[in-house]
């Protein structure tokens, strides 16, 4: 039976578009051009409101559990998150500066803007996650090993992505389509580095860090001797909290600590990973629901059943001797934590598709004006937000529930037509907005050789002359 | 419910806001709108009401000027966008109106209507034409928001009929008293279910200054070519078919080939039409004379024009000074204001002001009486152009008549005077609204 709890949890804020779309100057600035396309306000507004109900209670809770009762944490933080705590809240980032500088609390990463650059490009996806673990270390002081990504997808190429981008476990969603006749509460990998028949030349990697060493001494170097561990989220246990906890109609409700505790405790295998969203811990499920005084028992109802609790660092020690750790076959379509577990959550009607090849559109075009700036701005455009509040398109009911509560308030007064529509125009101004910075077209430009501009007044007399053509008198009449 | 109210409308107890794409900078300026609210704010500041005035307002001037003490607070909006822009205040229109509906109603809240409301201030707050529709009802739902709308009395006034389908008339009537500049305009407005409020557009008091009567007559006698016959006629405004250029120019054509030569300057804008205009003078057999100058003073306006040659048509290619417009207005026979459609008809007016005579349409002109203070037309045919410019060339003493009559006209249209008419108006608003002045 499980003795061993890894959990961990999510902090991600989007960077909300403005709706109805706005009209982008021709030649604007990269800067107003953001200003055209996210609405600061909103997502300031926003940002407190969630500080006051989740951030700063969950937090402190958390700093207190981990403190006091030697609670295990594992953590991820957005980039979309921290910048807008930066920006709108300096003292909660220190808040959560404090929490991940704790001994017993690993910092997760996270794809940094939670986009879905991996669908996208897959090679800049490994230099980004790259950049993230610098920028992680930058702000919080230390390095993920341990990485999630947007919605926790995980594919073939996305573990392969993201074992070339060096990192030591990934965290994937138990679901049973992809364990097949698997249990989540084992450790388990996906690479394959058996030898071959006839071997392979190895090839240094650029996305390896610079070395004038060899590649066989690189190797040797290298701790890491398989691939990325893969730890396996156990999908109903988390979700027993993360979407049950409050549901007055599950037979469960109300969901106690010790029982939660004996559940974990009874569960076969080694490990259980507990995965939520941040969010779960007082905007998900209010305050009132008891959320926040079931997390406070939980860790004493864990060692009363003999549970002891892991970051998944410790997980990854613990059972990647040999023998331990299992090969899963990963799916060639990525599966994620949303809805049914496919993508299809976040692409499954006509308007994500059309965002998703939109997304596509503005970051192929950013990447052809060759300006980061630009590239940074495809990068929040490609959010899996913005695939993820209009699920509810074309669904009614408890199906379109979840996205639409996730839809800003806001924009409802539009009507969920235009929302759509609204909602596709802000990437038709953004690819508009792009093409005066077309490289080719700035070459051009500049070879126009402007004429002298003349006084206004002249320059509207010009255009009338151009129009008269009768202005001398003829002779004779 | 109607009760009374103590006080009255006055400087110390009211403050206005002007919302208006267009303003006083050039670059604001593409027709007769910002010569209104420059000339209204300027005059409400005169009076000593505190006015904002709130325009897309050219890029490179500061953000806020206060002019009059600081009674009048000209606030350039949008810069940031008209930087991209610099061909005017109706380039980048869609990308300014976004921006001018998104940010204006918070900024009249929070930064006029929530302090003056602390001082037991009433703020009026006026919005001009189609672009400000969607605003004023941003700044009433705002106020309603906050618990300040009646604090406030929102109009909305309609200079043009342009893009009016771009207009919520349920919500903005419902959240605004619709005004309009002439009862013209108000039947128009009928067919989109509102009754306007009619205000009228006003003149500034300089227009009645006096005008220097040997420089009327030396236009006079350069315009007569040495030919005592000639008659001397000005025609001015955007070349637009709505200004019936074609009926004028016709009417031209027919009183020379009747005997009676024409003298006709013409200043226009940079519109097609001006095409089709002097090509119909030109097929008419009328000589044209392109005049141009480079900001010319009022010598050198007549100068240029003297120095130009004959010609039965002058179509003056630069920018008029006031000055000579008004000279112009007094020393011709006539100035053809013959609109079609005009909304309220300013140039009209400010003929009559400078004791010129006025040939004006009969729409938007309700200052106007024909052979009283103003010649009216009522048709589009050229011949009743003709037929009473004969009739005033028949009986001069009407002339003078009509001069008297129309400057006597003008007075009663002074932006002082129009003013009592909007505080009328506004005292009456304010009581059906049940807003108690201090």
């Amino acid at each position: 039976m499980v003795a061993n709890l890894a959990i961990y949890t999510i902090v991600h804020q989007p960077r909300r578009l403005k709706l109805p779309a706005q009209p982008i100057p021709r030649g604007a600035s990269i800067e107003d051009i953001t200003r055209c396309i996210f609405d600061e306000p909103l997502n300031e507004r926003y940002f407190h409101a969630i500080a006051a109900t989740c951030y700063y209670p969950a937090t402190r809770l958390f700093l207190e559990l981990v403190r006091e009762q030697g609670l295990h944490l594992s953590i991820g933080l957005s980039l979309s998150f921290a910048r807008q705590a930066q920006a709108w809240d300096p003292e909660l980032l220190d808040l959560f500066r404090a929490l991940v500088a704790e001994e017993n609390v690993e910092l997760i990463g996270v794809e940094p803007y939670h986009n879905f650059l991996f669908l996208l490009d897959l090679p800049a996806f490994v230099l980004r996650m790259q950049w993230m673990g610098d920028e992680m270390e930058r702000i919080f002081g230390k390095r993920p090993a341990v990485t999630d990504t947007t919605e926790m997808a995980m594919s073939a190429t996305i573990y392969n992505a993201l074992d070339t981008a060096g990192f030591r476990g990934v965290l994937i969603d138990g679901r049973r389509w992809v364990l097949e006749w698997r249990e989540p509460t084992y450790l388990y990998r996906y690479s394959d580095e058996d030898p071959l028949p006839v071997p392979l030349p190895i090839k240094r990697s650029q996305y390896a860090p610079r070395s004038r060493r060899s590649p066989q001494k690189l190797l040797a170097d290298n701790d890491r001797e398989s691939g990325p561990y893969l730890l396996a989220r156990h999908t109903q246990l988390s979700d027993d909290v993360g979407f049950r906890f409050s549901d007055a109609n599950w037979s469960q409700y109300p969901l106690y600590a010790d029982t939660y505790a004996r559940w974990i405790a009874g569960t076969p295998g080694d490990v259980v990973l507990l995965g939520w969203d941040y969010e779960t811990f007082g905007e998900h499920h209010h305050r009132d629901t008891g959320i926040f005084d079931f997390i406070h028992a939980l860790p004493a109802e864990l060692e009363r059943q003999g549970v002891t609790t892991r970051t998944a660092s410790d997980v990854i020690d613990r059972f990647s001797v040999p023998g331990c750790a299992h090969h899963l076959p990963l799916p060639i379509f990525p599966t994620t934590w949303a809805g049914a577990g496919g993508l299809d959550f976040f692409t499954g009607n006509s308007a994500q598709q059309t965002i998703l090849q939109l997304m596509g559109y503005v970051y192929g075009q950013a990447r052809l004006t060759e300006n980061p700036g630009l590239v940074d701005l495809a990068l929040w455009l490609a959010q899996s937000d913005n695939l993820h509040l209009i699920q509810w398109f074309g669904r009614s009911g408890p199906d379109a529930a979840v996205s639409s509560h996730f839809t800003p308030r806001e924009w409802w007064e539009l009507g969920a037509d235009r929302i759509i529509h609204e909602q596709q125009q802000v990437y038709a101004n953004a690819l508009q907005a792009m093409e005066p910075y077309l490289p080719a077209r700035l070459v051009r430009r500049s070879r126009r050789r402007a004429p002298p501009k003349p006084n206004r007044r002249y320059r509207r007399e010009a255009q009338s002359a151009a129009g008269t053509q009768f202005s001398a008198s003829v002779p004779g009449r | 419910m109607m009760i009374d109210s103590d006080g009255a409308i006055s400087p110390a107890n009211t403050i206005f806001v002007l919302l208006s794409f267009e303003g006083p900078d050039v670059y604001s300026t593409a027709g007769g709108l910002g010569t209104r609210v420059t000339e209204l704010s300027e005059a409400l500041a005169a009076q000593g009401y505190t006015t904002h005035l709130i325009f897309i307002g050219d890029p490179h001037k500061p953000s806020l000027e206060t002019r009059l003490d600081g009674r009048l607070m000209l606030k350039r909006w949008s810069q940031w966008i008209s930087k991209y822009y610099l061909n005017g205040v109706y380039d980048g229109e869609e990308q300014k109106l976004y921006d001018y509906n998104e940010s204006v109603p918070y900024h009249v809240y929070n930064e006029i209507v929530r302090p003056a409301a602390a001082e037991g201030k009433l703020v009026v707050v006026m919005g001009e034409d189609w672009q400000t529709a969607e605003a004023m009802t941003r700044v009433s739902d705002l106020l309603h928001w906050f618990g300040l709308r009646q604090k406030a009395l929102l109009l909305w006034n309609l200079n043009s009929l342009m893009s009016l389908h771009r207009i919520n008339w349920g919500k903005l009537s419902y959240v605004t008293t619709i005004c309009t500049v002439s009862k013209y305009m108000k039947h128009r407005m009928w067919n989109y279910g509102v009754n306007p409020l009619v205000i009228p557009n006003g003149i500034p008091s300089r227009h009645l200054n006096p005008i220097d009567q040997d420089a009327v007559k030396r236009l006079r006698e350069i315009s007569k070519q040495g030919d005592p016959r000639r008659m001397f006629l000005f025609k001015i405004g955007r070349f637009d078919p709505d200004k019936r250029w074609l009926m004028a120019i016709e009417a031209v054509a027919r009183l020379k080939y009747s005997g009676y030569p024409v003298t006709l300057f013409v200043r226009g804008g940079i519109e097609p039409h001006g095409a089709d205009v002097l090509k119909r003078a030109y097929d008419l057999g009328l000589n044209i004379r392109d005049v141009v100058a480079h900001r010319p003073n009022l010598e050198q306006c007549l100068e240029a024009i003297a120095n130009s040659g004959p010609a039965d048509l002058y179509n003056l290619r630069f920018f008029l000074p006031e000055e000579f417009v008004r000279l112009t207005y007094a020393a011709a026979d006539a100035t053809l204001a013959n609109s079609g459609h005009e909304p309220f008809g300013l140039v009209a007016l400010e003929v009559m002001a400078a004791q010129g005579i006025a040939v004006t349409g009969s729409t938007g002109e309700d200052y106007a009486v024909s052979f009283e203070n103003a010649i009216v037309t009522e048709t589009d045919d050229p011949d009743e152009i003709v037929g009473y410019l004969l009739y005033l060339r028949r009986h001069p003493e009407e002339l003078e008549r009509i001069r008297c009559a129309g400057r006597n006209t003008a007075e009663e249209f002074l932006w002082d005077q129009v003013i009592k008419n909007l505080v009328g108006k506004l005292e009456f608003l304010a009581r059906k609204q049940n807003i108690v002045l201090a």
